[in-house]
């Protein structure tokens, strides 16, 4: 480690920028709301904090060099054993999402294009090829790798997007590679594969970090993994209030810490206070949607570039989008996190999340939000370059309409590239969906 | 040049001839699987590449219009009956789409033959082979309740032997390619009959031609064909007739699956160390590197002048692996095409005349 790097990194990230956000925090909790507050509840207050936890995440990026080992991982990815080692942790899903919110996603991912990569594939991959060949990225800079782990438990296209990577960067590249469940439950050999992995990556990562695992700190990152997604998994079922404290779309924006700063305190504290004030919400009686005449479920990944046009598009009728099976998968598998036992459990949490189930497992999810929920209907946003997640879709929707008897939309779309949003289309299908849902 | 195309028996004289003899038939999607293990209970691998020229519209009801082909027309074959006569369909996860088809077969379209999706590890590590050898012993224990049979060991052995064979003569065929007396359809129809005749037919097959005399080498220009299949095989004719020769190919249906025989005495293990010591497979987790080597080191051995990249379209496997591929081959002086297919679609002529001007450019 070099003191000089630790110092700059020191002042820059723990005085100066610690103090710099701070007062922008407390300058955005001034600023009146963006979004139309005649429909929608005002924004979260925790959410300006949240933006400050984001922002020095990303700021300790910028001054990683020579003080902090980082690695890029998926973000199914067994983040805890990186967090034992001190890596600082970037996932590239979450900044190509950060990139997808601000707006700049369709330009990143075109430099991609121009170097070769398809239009087909993967709009998050294509956003981060794209921030890495042409260094454009909304949060200053990216700092390189010295280690990519990929965990196959999202998708297989993390992993040839990871290869990429490692072959642009010549940095190892460590695979936990996850058996798709196809049944209700993970055969033995599989999880005990994933095991065998976790085992085998550790003196991989520790050379990378250039330092010895210590027990005693894994199992304290487990134990900050398991707390924050038991609170996330809280507050996401908080929403089964009528009317609903906060909306799917508010998720979409709070998930940033749960996704990218697990096994942190300060993810901990974050959704406690992020609890209280969905509390108070309940307490007050206010509804994400104010006039809360309808709800629905969202499926797959958000529209990033259109959240805040969908969120008063449907709060303008009356319709709160309250669950998702999108943000729900990082709190479902809280359970199954044991500090004590943090291998065998991170080989059972981590071989389990939806997107590594199948095509039955989401339906039968999807079913059950929309009872304990109470349900009216649900949008599908068949993701053209997210296939995992999108395939299964048109049988999923027919059933919930004929099985459950609610109106469904297939609603098609991206959830990074704009371009394969035709708005007037899909206010047309929304409006149609809306009338469906009835009075 | 003389193309003596040797007698191939159809697909379905195969299925037919094998099912009266008391075999039954396993249906099996792309790309890799352990075909001693079902020959061992019995059962006829019959793959499943696509096939083009279905009506795709029954598994458009299922699938979105960004799904590749092969897992839209596989589903759609399918649906129209093509896989009746099957006992059971094998689906490999080679993909986000194989594994979203697997898990829709098994969820929500129920066909009347039990399905047995197998997972592929995407390393090559030991953790790798024990996974895949367990996989293999789940799937022996599956095939054991749908057929009642329990092979030994050493009949498993016996079958992967057989196995072992078949592709040694494969290798051999590919090896010689160059001096074989067949065009590049013939030579593909003929190592495609892989895909559904039993090893030891295969065999026979291989064996007839590699004894015919070796002919006159010079066909066109060389070219190596990389990608998935080489569908419509209308492609072959119309790249000789533009003066190109495919002298190797980098394809998921042939060259990837040289498998080399494996090392173990235990039966399971053996057939694993065989899948994942086959040649370099994005499917498979293989680093750009070793595929860039590989096609270089083809290149060099077979003195190919480019190499084209036929890709299905929607195939993320392939086309994430494209940019930085080309560019490795570019900077060892092998240039490439790029070409996206539809299985759907006949040949299109903007393909050919891009092919055919990349012929003039490379030739
Ligand atoms: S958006 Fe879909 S395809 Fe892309 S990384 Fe996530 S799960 Fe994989
Ligand atoms: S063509 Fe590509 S995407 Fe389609 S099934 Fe084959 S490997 Fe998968």
């Amino acid at each position: 480690m070099n003191p000089i790097a630790s110092l700059r990194y020191h002042w820059n990230v723990n005085l100066l920028g610690r103090a710099i956000l701070r007062w922008q925090r407390i300058r955005a909790q001034r600023r009146p709301p963006r979004w139309d507050t005649r429909y929608l509840a005002p924004p979260l207050k925790v959410g300006a904090r949240m933006k400050e936890l984001v922002g020095r995440h990303w700021l300790a990026g910028r001054y990683t060099k020579g003080c902090r080992k980082v690695a890029w991982v998926t973000s199914g990815a067994p983040v805890e054993l990186l967090k034992a080692l001190d890596f600082y942790v970037l996932y590239p899903e979450n900044h190509a999402a950060i990139c997808g919110t601000a707006r700049v996603a369709v330009e990143i991912a075109s430099e991609a294009e121009s170097a070769g990569y398809s239009r087909d594939l993967c709009s998050y991959a294509r956003t981060d090829i794209g921030a890495v060949l042409s260094g454009k990225t909304p949060v200053g800079r990216l700092p390189r790798p010295d280690l990519l782990l990929a965990c196959t438990n999202i998708c297989q296209t993390v992993l040839y997007w990871y290869r990429v990577l490692a072959h642009h960067f010549r940095v190892p590249l460590v695979l936990i590679d996850t058996p798709f469940v196809y049944t209700e439950e993970a055969a033995e050999h599989a999880v005990r594969y994933v095991r065998r992995q976790l085992e085998e990556a550790v003196p991989l990562l520790e050379k990378a970090a250039g330092k010895r695992l210590n027990e005693r700190r894994l199992r304290q990152a487990a134990l900050l993994s398991k707390r924050a997604s038991e609170l996330w998994l809280e507050i996401l079922q908080r929403c089964r209030h009528r009317p609903a404290p906060i909306s799917v779309f508010d998720q979409f924006v709070q998930m940033a810490p749960i996704v990218e700063m697990r096994g942190e305190p300060a993810t901990v504290d974050f959704y406690a206070t992020m609890l209280r004030e969905v509390d108070e919400r309940i307490a007050g009686g206010m509804g994400a949607v104010r006039n809360e005449r309808k709800r629905v479920l969202w499926d797959n990944l958000p529209i990033w570039y259109r959240l805040r046009y969908l969120a008063e598009f449907l709060a303008r009728r009356g319709v709160a989008v309250v669950a998702s099976t999108y943000t729900n998968a990082w709190g479902e598998l809280a359970p199954l996190i044991d500090p004590d036992e943090p291998f065998e459990s991170m080989a059972r949490t981590y071989i389990y999340p939806i997107l590594n189930r199948g095509t039955g497992h989401k339906l039968a999810t999807m079913k059950r939000m929309v009872e304990e929920y109470q349900l009216n209907g649900a949008i599908l946003h068949s993701d053209r370059s997210c296939k995992p997640y999108s395939i299964g879709q048109m049988d999923q929707r027919d059933r919930l309409i004929r099985e459950v008897g609610i109106p469904a939309l297939l609603l098609e779309a991206d959830h990074n590239d704009s371009r394969a949003f035709a708005e007037e289309q899909v206010a047309t299908r929304l409006t149609a969906f809306v009338e469906m849902l009835g009075e | 040049m003389e193309t003596n195309t040797p007698a191939i028996p159809s697909r379905t004289e195969t299925i037919r001839g094998f099912k009266e003899a008391g075999g039954k038939i396993a249906a099996v999607l792309p790309i890799h699987y352990p075909r001693a293990l079902l020959r061992a209970f019995g059962l006829l691998p019959v793959e499943v590449w696509g096939p083009p020229r279905v009506d795709s519209s029954h598994g458009a009801a299922h699938l979105q219009p960004y799904v590749c082909s092969i897992a839209l027309n596989a589903l759609s074959f399918l649906l129209v009956g093509g896989l009746d006569v099957a006992d059971c369909i094998i689906v490999p996860h080679a993909c986000d789409a194989l594994q979203g088809l697997g898990s829709l077969l098994l969820d929500f379209i129920s066909p009347r033959q039990p399905v047995f999706p197998l997972y592929l590890p995407r390393g090559r590590r030991e953790s790798d082979l024990q996974f895949l050898a367990d996989e293999f012993r789940a799937l022996y224990a599956r095939l054991e309740r749908i057929t009642g049979r329990s092979p030994t060991d050493a009949d498993l052995m016996k079958s992967i032997r057989r196995e072992e064979l078949a592709d040694g003569l494969l290798a051999e065929l590919h090896r010689r390619r160059p001096s074989l007396p067949l065009d590049d359809l013939a030579f593909y129809r003929l190592i495609r009959s892989r895909e559904y005749l039993p090893a030891e037919a295969f065999a026979e097959l291989a064996r007839s031609v590699l004894e015919t005399p070796p002919t006159d080498s010079s066909r066109g220009v060389p070219l190596i064909l990389s990608g998935i299949v080489p569908e419509p095989m209308a492609l072959l004719e119309a790249v000789a007739r533009m003066g190109g020769t495919f002298v190797a190919d980098d394809l998921a249906c042939a060259g990837r699956r040289l498998y080399p025989p494996g090392d173990s005495e235990d039966p399971f293990r053996r057939m694993a160390e065989r899948i994942l010591n086959g040649p370099p497979d994005p499917t498979r987790g293989s680093p750009i590197a070793e595929r860039a080597d590989h096609l270089i080191g083809t290149a060099h051995k077979t003195g190919a002048r480019g190499v084209v990249f036929y890709i299905i379209k929607f195939c993320e496997p392939e086309l994430f692996d494209l940019p930085l591929l080309r560019r490795t081959l570019q900077e060892a002086g092998l240039p490439s095409l790029i070409v996206e297919v539809d299985l759907n679609d006949p040949l299109p002529q903007q393909v050919l005349t891009r092919i055919e001007a990349f012929l003039e450019v490379v030739g």
